[in-house]
């Protein structure tokens, strides 16, 4: 079974926390540079702006004081969905970060009778500890997991929690999900589907395996199988054997952070370094801890958390950004740790790497690249000469998750409220 | 399936455990020379992060404008920290966001209503009723205060 965990309108949601005020009330964030709608409130959905409204449109709104519009403030929404991974890392071993606002945890050798409380538990959890609304939804497979976490999120009846255990609840679920919401169905397939008949996710399970073959390319089928409640999502890895690991056991136990990130920078460093000597990148970075298995003295803990990357990446700043990331989610303080490493994993051909729709910025990927490429050089100069000793000679220092450069426009942005001091709120 | 961690490790050929299989890198880096005579009692040096902040994922900051709190000892700039985690109990200072604004005051819970009472005799006491907008912000568990 899987869960997946999906803040509610997040940016929005993120900025209420800090506004209090804005609760109730019609609330956009707006892109970079204020260009577009990029998350609303349901008060604002209900007004009828969509996804992706260019500002301007809107913009007669908010000089009416109808409709309160927010500049992005990705310092912001990084911290507090940093927060939130930790609160989901906590409650189950195995979590999957999708997104900046979603994760699908892994719920196999969870009792199923507990699932619902523990669901129940992450969603006031969440809400009480961040501030931030959460919807889970829970099946068999992931693709059923997003369509439960679309009802948990749109009747409130279910209180954030829409569990998909039996196969009524599944059927009835796909009924009412039109083909173009189902997770995998692109935006050019949806409307060759309905052409033939397919409208809702019914639909589609209701064709034969011959059809759907035929006329479904491969990543299609999968949806298929996952819709019928048969996992795929996780089998992929298996068939294809397409994944790297990099993982050492200490001589020592490590406890301390800092000293955790620099040996799981060097491990990243290394699967990133594998993937271009192989011309390809990767979609998933995992990172896993585990503690002395065979000193039963001492607390026990196997956290690991994977990253999925919109744009499959192989530089060193990418992964191991993401291996840290993942690191960050699941280090607890308190625990002597034996052994960590990094998996990277659903990998493609680097010739394949298809830019995502959102922030994707070529011109940045370019310079990454050529960086990638000179460290490349110098360490395996560096090797030939033995001077590295067995180390790699460059490596990238440590850096803190980027801030936005500026002189990007932002009028209505709000303040770094959990991220700089100087920013924090003011209390009478 | 038993998850993507376990089949990955195993595919290196590099059981979760085994400690026979280290390849390329030392098992813990190169040490060179003298060991330290400090290394036996090397442990970590007070982090105040880990002592005032149990909560981390709930923990937010917050700064000190206005006098409603002086008998308390808590002034204009000083900083707050914030745990969201924490139950609200009687007689905690807590941060609560009270008609348009964050305010620091002491909770007073009787009779089952709850009055925002300050530390200053010339602020009143805000009563909490259905029609007013309130909400509970965050308990506030130490105060920290710039002396120089």
């Amino acid at each position: 079974m899987f869960a997946l965990v999906d803040c509610n309108n997040f940016f929005v949601s993120c900025e209420r926390v800090f506004r209090p005020q804005l609760e109730g009330k019609a609330v956009v964030v707006l892109s970079n540079n204020d260009g577009c709608v990029v998350s609303r409130s349901n008060e604002s959905k209900a007004m009828g702006i969509k996804m992706c409204t260019p500002f301007y449109k809107v913009k007669h709104l908010v000089d009416e004081g109808r409709l309160h519009a927010c500049s992005s403030n990705y310092a912001l929404y990084g911290d507090l969905s940093n927060r939130v991974m930790s609160l989901l890392a906590d409650a189950v071993p195995k979590i999957e970060i999708y997104s900046i606002d979603e994760a699908f945890l892994h719920l196999d050798g969870i009792d199923p009778d507990k699932v619902p409380l523990l669901c129940r538990e992450i969603v006031e959890k969440v809400r009480k500890w961040v501030g931030v609304p959460v919807s889970v939804g829970v099946a068999p497979t992931k693709t059923l997991a997003k369509i439960a976490s679309h009802f948990a999120k749109k009747y409130k009846g279910y209180k954030g929690v829409c569990m998909m255990d039996t196969d009524a609840k599944r059927l009835k679920a796909l009924e009412l999900t039109p083909i173009d919401d189902v997770w995998g169905i692109g935006r050019r397939l949806a409307p060759k589907l309905v052409e033939k008949g397919v409208r809702t996710a019914l639909d589609l399970v209701s064709r034969p395996k011959e059809w759907v073959s035929a006329n479904l390319n491969l990543p299609g089928v999968r949806t298929w199988e996952e819709l019928r409640g048969n996992a795929c999502h996780e089998e992929e890895h298996e068939d294809r054997r397409q994944s790297i690991c990099t993982s050492r056991s200490f001589a020592d136990m490590i406890e301390d952070e800092k000293e955790l990130v620099l040996r799981v920078s060097d491990f990243a460093a290394m699967c990133a370094q594998k993937l271009r000597e192989e011309h390809s990148a990767a979609h998933d970075v995992t990172t896993f801890l585990y503690t002395n298995r065979f000193r039963d003295d001492l607390a026990q803990y196997f956290p690991s958390a994977t990253i999925h990357l919109d744009v499959a990446a192989n530089s060193a700043q990418e992964i191991v950004g993401a291996a840290l990331k993942a690191l960050r989610t699941v280090y607890r303080p308190g625990y002597r740790y034996k052994k960590a490493g990094v998996i990277v994993s659903r990998i493609i051909s680097d010739d394949a790497i298809q830019s995502s729709l959102f922030d994707f910025d070529d011109g940045l990927r370019q310079k990454h690249d050529r960086l990638s490429k000179v460290m490349d050089a110098v360490n395996s100069a560096a090797e030939v000469s033995g001077s590295a000793s067995g180390r790699s000679l460059l490596r990238l220092a440590t850096q803190r998750p980027g801030h936005y450069a500026d002189g990007i426009r932002s009028d209505f942005r709000s303040r770094l409220y959990s991220t700089s001091m100087d920013d924090i709120i003011e209390v009478k | 399936m038993t998850g993507m961690t376990e089949f990955d490790v195993q595919e290196q050929g590099n059981a979760p455990f085994a400690e026979e299989q280290m390849p390329r890198m030392a098992q813990d880096g190169i040490h060179a020379g003298f060991p330290s005579p400090a290394t036996d009692y090397m442990t970590q040096a007070i982090d105040l992060n880990r002592e005032l902040v149990k909560h981390p994922a709930a923990t937010f900051y917050g700064r000190v404008v206005g006098d409603s709190m002086m008998d308390a000892g808590v002034e204009e700039g000083d900083i707050l920290v914030i745990d969201k985690a924490l139950d609200p109990q009687d007689g905690d200072m807590a941060v609560c966001f009270v008609d348009g604004e964050f305010t620091l005051k002491y909770l007073r819970f009787h009779d089952g209503g709850l009055v925002l009472v300050p530390a200053n005799d010339r602020y009143p006491s805000i009563e909490i009723s259905e029609g007013t907008d309130f909400k509970m912000w965050g308990v506030v568990t130490y105060v920290i205060k710039r002396v120089r």
